[in-house]
């Protein structure tokens, strides 16, 4: 069967990138038809109502790097997205003290002053630092990376422009963002403070999502993540979005359509077609096929090269590279159904430090010992987690009285020994939950319903490939112009009028959707 | 002669402080070079020495040797017998083949690869750092010329400097070859004085930082006995058995320095120190900007590496003989030293000359606790283990002993780790690449500086160039 509709641009996948990217071409004025094979959009930026009444944010959880441009280009708030601060860490210590994080800077400053004066003075500058540094890096996400091997005067003048932007930061920024490039968190970290458990919860929030250990160089640079979001003044370091990363997604889409585009659900792509070394269209698992002469995957780079274009000839070299990008999905989730808030024994009862988040890193040693576990391919027998109660800020997640916890846990790797299997995905959660016992005994008696996601599953369930969250691990060698594959970071592929458009290409990673909106000006540019 | 007459004084006779020294003298100046240590390792130099210093200080007729052992490394295999690997690429895609076929036929390639990248550091290395942050038009040229010799190059080459110098040496091996044993022996020499395993981002700009200066399909530094040829050369006066420290004049600037035991003085208007930079400025510290204390103070230079002696009643059936049966056999031995711990099965590699064992063992970190002898036993120990022999045959010092012996800061015999925020212009400390310290007339020459530790005198080369380039403008 064949479509009646004429499109001009058919986007696998509906995650946030695919629906950004099909939103600034409807505003374009294209034809836009989304194909999505789940039977809501989202990809892994989705609620899902997981036990009745219990609403979870499944796989994504808060809100940072939303690109402000998007937020305004696509009016997002207008569609019902709406960000609610998440303001404070609390880090449980093993010997019952902690460290916590306040919302108000003095109260923070006094909280680290009680561990340590002179890190409460370091903090100041270091966050000074940080946030000229995300300034620095700012620009670079929303440009196209150059090729630097092409001779293209276009190319040559864009790097020439970067190198121009790199030594006008002056020596200081510059030598301060090499170290943010090439050191691991916990050398950086050590530089400027001395308190272990403050460097262990700053390094964790630089090892998510990567197969890295805190002492592994190049896990520094993540620590920026953490002051981009505030650059723009649009929110807080994290948010959370009300009603879950779901209505982020749920956002995007009403932008989309209200532009005209049209996102069809359960709807899974098989291939793309083919013709002559040009795209025409894809092919349904149904045996549809739709035509259109562009067509654009949001899918990861090994599922986009090497599933969708299955059968095509592409260049040696590439497939080469595209089997090389590292993937080595390293988290898990777990979701809890609470009857009540767990009670940490370091901050008894129930107070603000639920309305934000916590962090279970009370010492570099443990995170990395964490680490350890996952890299000769166990899961860390005491992980670190991120954890988050939404229903305590946003009440419509749970029944009343009742609550959602949501645990973040690193490391679980996919290729654990002896593969993921029922028994090994009960011994993780297992491990998860005895470990929060530790820093809240009674909390396992809290417990309704717990929903546990390995790498395997968040695979099976998003077809994030190897259940990598960035769709492709964020290591240097992955990012920029080697971002899927070098001569291919621009978002066009070997095969004319096919696109890629997720965030296995520059910059990726994260809910930020500049992937999205950077395929996006590509297309348009060569349209005209 | 002693007091005046010196227009410079080095502080080291290692083999960049001889360089520099000479160079010096060759521009006449009258240099003296003050030594702590009595007598002259008698052990060979393991790095490249760049062509320039054997043709500029006319080394080859002064009885220069450089080994070129064949096979240039030995390595145990599992079900026994050797891996080895010879000078020859086909040589050695014949021994690999017979453990694995694929990894034979991608090893032409992989030593093409490599041999390329390296190049590109040997024109990098002879010269001081790029300074990026320069306006001056000479080095925007420089930078410009970089840039031209690498595009050159060809595509390839530019996706591999970029790729690769991030990434682990790990996942570097792992992308060419699938042979444990050949990438146990070829991963080690990307952890060489790092404390990181090879799952380490970074080691792969390590492993090619060692394989520089030396031909295609050989991944070892070549050794020498430059020092010895350095130390007879005329030209310098070497004074041995006086540690030296730094004096400054009441003008703040270097005045020369003060040999310590003899309390002597000695007076020059430049000092050159090969030691490490922070053990060189620590003594003056207090008359330096602050942020630049701290930032010496950050450089890290965390000593993994004891080296020693291996007496064996045999000639030695071997050359160089690598233990580093695995990747993961490197990373569960620095997961030792992550927390403090001796490797219990560390990386051993002996290499004879002469009938002379030296030894190798990584990791065994510094610490500033007192070493037991207990802790001694345990890794001769475990040496001896690795080797085959009596633990009572295996001499080492610890990074601990050369604090201790010879003010090593923490025992990092390449005084910083090269890393890749402690190499080219950040190296020793960002601003400060240059050879220059923030005190007039000191300067730095040792592989604290650009390029580093395992490159034979290039160091006091680019030093004593940029000390004479300045005193000409």
């Amino acid at each position: 069967m064949t479509s009646p509709i004429r499109y001009d641009a058919i986007v696998i996948g509906g995650g946030h990138n695919g629906l950004v990217h099909a939103a600034y071409l409807a505003r374009a004025g294209k034809k836009v038809l989304v194909l999505e094979r789940r039977p809501r959009v989202g990809g892994a930026a989705v609620t899902e109502e997981v036990f009745p009444g219990f609403k979870f944010s499944m796989f994504s959880y808060v809100v940072s790097l939303l690109r402000p441009e998007i937020i305004r280009d696509l009016s997002l708030p207008r569609h019902g997205l709406h960000i609610l601060p998440l303001e404070s860490t609390l880090t449980p210590m093993e010997n019952g003290d902690y460290l916590a994080a306040w919302g108000d800077h003095d109260e923070t400053r006094r909280e680290l002053c009680r561990h340590s004066p002179r890190d409460a003075e370091a903090y100041d500058e270091y966050g000074r630092l940080m946030h000229h540094m995300a300034h620095a890096v700012k620009p670079i996400l929303g440009m196209v990376p150059p090729d630097p091997t092409s001779l293209n005067p276009r190319d040559l003048f864009a790097l020439l422009r970067l190198g121009r932007h790199f030594r006008g930061l002056g020596g200081e920024r510059l030598h301060a963002l090499v170290k943010l490039m090439t050191m691991s968190s916990a050398d950086l970290l050590d530089e400027w403070f001395e308190t272990d458990v403050l460097k262990a919860t700053k390094a964790a929030s630089g090892i998510i999502g990567t197969f890295l250990g805190p002492r592994s160089p190049g896990t520094a640079y993540v620590l920026l993540h953490h002051y981009m979001g505030e650059l723009d003044g649009v929110f807080r370091a994290w948010g959370f979005a009300k009603g879950g990363t779901g209505s982020v997604s749920e956002a995007i889409a009403a932008a989309a359509r209200e532009f005209g585009a049209e996102i069809r659900c359960d709807a899974t792509v098989a291939r793309v077609l083919v013709k002559g070394g040009r795209a025409t269209g894809v092919a349904l698992q149904n045996g549809d096929e739709i035509s259109a002469p562009v067509v654009v995957s949001s899918l990861d780079p090994r599922r986009t090269f090497l599933q969708l274009l299955e059968g095509t000839a592409l260049p040696e070299e590439f497939v080469a590279d595209i089997r090389r990008f590292k993937f080595r999905g390293s988290s898990g989730k777990v979701n809890l159904a609470l009857d009540a808030l767990p009670n940490f024994t370091c901050m008894p009862g129930v107070g603000r430090h639920h309305r934000g988040a916590v962090s279970i890193s009370p010492s570099l040693d443990y995170v990395e010992r964490a680490y350890d576990d996952a890299k000769y391919g166990e899961f860390s027998r005491r992980p670190y987690m991120d954890i988050v109660f939404p229903s305590v800020i946003d009440p419509g997640m749970a029944p009343p009285g009742k609550h959602v916890m949501s645990i973040f846990v690193q490391y679980a790797p996919y290729h654990v020994n002896g593969g993921w299997t029922d028994a090994k995905r009960d011994a993780f959660g297992d491990a998860v939950i005895d470990t929060v016992e530790q820093f809240a005994p009674g909390f396992k008696s809290l417990i309704l319903h717990r929903q546990v996601l390995t790498p395997a599953d968040i695979e099976r369930i998003t077809g994030l490939s190897e259940g990598n969250i960035f769709a492709g691990e964020l290591a240097l060698h992955q990012l920029f112009f080697l971002r899927p594959a070098p001569g291919w970071a621009k978002f066009r592929t070997p095969v004319r009028g096919f696109y890629q458009c997720g965030s296995g290409t520059h910059p990726g990673g994260g809910i930020m959707g500049a992937s999205g909106r950077l395929a996006a000006l590509a297309v348009l540019g060569d349209g005209r | 002669m002693s007091g005046a007459g010196w227009d410079a004084v080095v502080i080291g006779a290692g083999v960049n402080g001889l360089v520099a020294a000479h160079y010096l003298a060759r521009a006449g100046r009258r240099v003296l070079v003050v030594e702590q240590r009595q007598e002259a390792s008698p052990a060979l130099e393991t790095g490249w020495i760049p062509p320039h210093i054997i043709r500029e200080l006319g080394l080859a007729s002064r009885g220069l040797r450089v080994a070129q052992p064949d096979p240039w490394i030995a390595a145990p295999l599992p079900a026994g017998g050797r891996l080895e690997l010879w000078r020859d690429v086909g040589k050695s895609a014949e021994a690999i083949r017979r453990l694995s076929p694929a990894d034979a036929a991608r090893w032409p390639e992989f030593c093409l690869r490599m041999r390329r990248l390296a190049g590109v550091l040997e024109a990098l290395y002879v010269q001081p750092p790029p300074d990026v942050e320069s306006r001056e038009v000479g080095e925007l040229v420089r930078l410009a010329r970089l840039g031209l010799h690498v595009r050159r190059l060809g595509k390839q080459a530019i996706i591999d400097l970029a790729r690769i110098l991030p990434m682990s040496v790990a996942e570097l091996l792992d992308d060419w070859f699938a042979n444990d044993t050949l990438k146990g022996l070829l991963g080690a020499a990307g952890v060489w004085h790092l404390k990181q395993g090879p799952y380490s981002g970074g080691t792969a700009f390590n492993f090619l930082h060692h394989h520089v200066g030396s031909p295609a399909g050989v991944f070892r530094p070549p050794r020498s006995n430059i020092a010895q040829v350095l130390t007879a050369l005329p030209g310098v006066e070497i004074r041995r058995d006086a540690e030296a420290t730094v004096v400054l004049g009441s003008d703040g600037r270097a005045a020369g320095v003060l040999l310590v035991q003899r309390h002597e003085q000695v007076e020059a208007p430049l000092v050159v120190s090969s030691a490490d930079p922070r053990s060189t400025l620590w003594d003056v510290r207090g008359t330096l900007d602050p942020e630049f204390v701290h930032a010496l103070s950050n450089v890290k230079c965390r000593g993994v590496v004891a080296r020693g002696t291996l007496a064996l009643d045999r000639p030695a059936d071997f050359s160089t003989l690598c233990v580093a049966p695995s990747l993961e056999f490197l990373e569960r031995a620095y997961d030792d030293a992550k927390y403090g711990r001796d490797s219990a099965r560390p990386y051993v590699e002996a290499w004879a000359e002469d009938g002379r064992i030296d030894v190798h063992v990584q990791y065994v970190p510094f610490s500033d606790q007192k070493r037991t002898d207990e802790h001694r036993r345990a890794l001769a120990a475990s040496v001896g283990a690795a080797l085959g022999a009596e633990p009572g045959r295996v001499t080492l010092h610890t990074p601990d002993d050369w604090e201790r012996l010879y003010d090593l800061t923490e025992g990092h015999l390449y005084h910083g780790e090269l890393t890749l925020d402690q190499i080219l212009f950040m190296r020793p400390v960002p601003g400060w690449s240059r050879y220059r310290t923030p005190i007039d007339g000191l300067y730095l020459c040792g592989p604290g500086t650009h390029p580093g530790g395992g490159i034979a005198g290039a160091a006091g080369r680019n030093a004593a160039r940029e000390i004479l380039r300045k005193k000409r403008t």
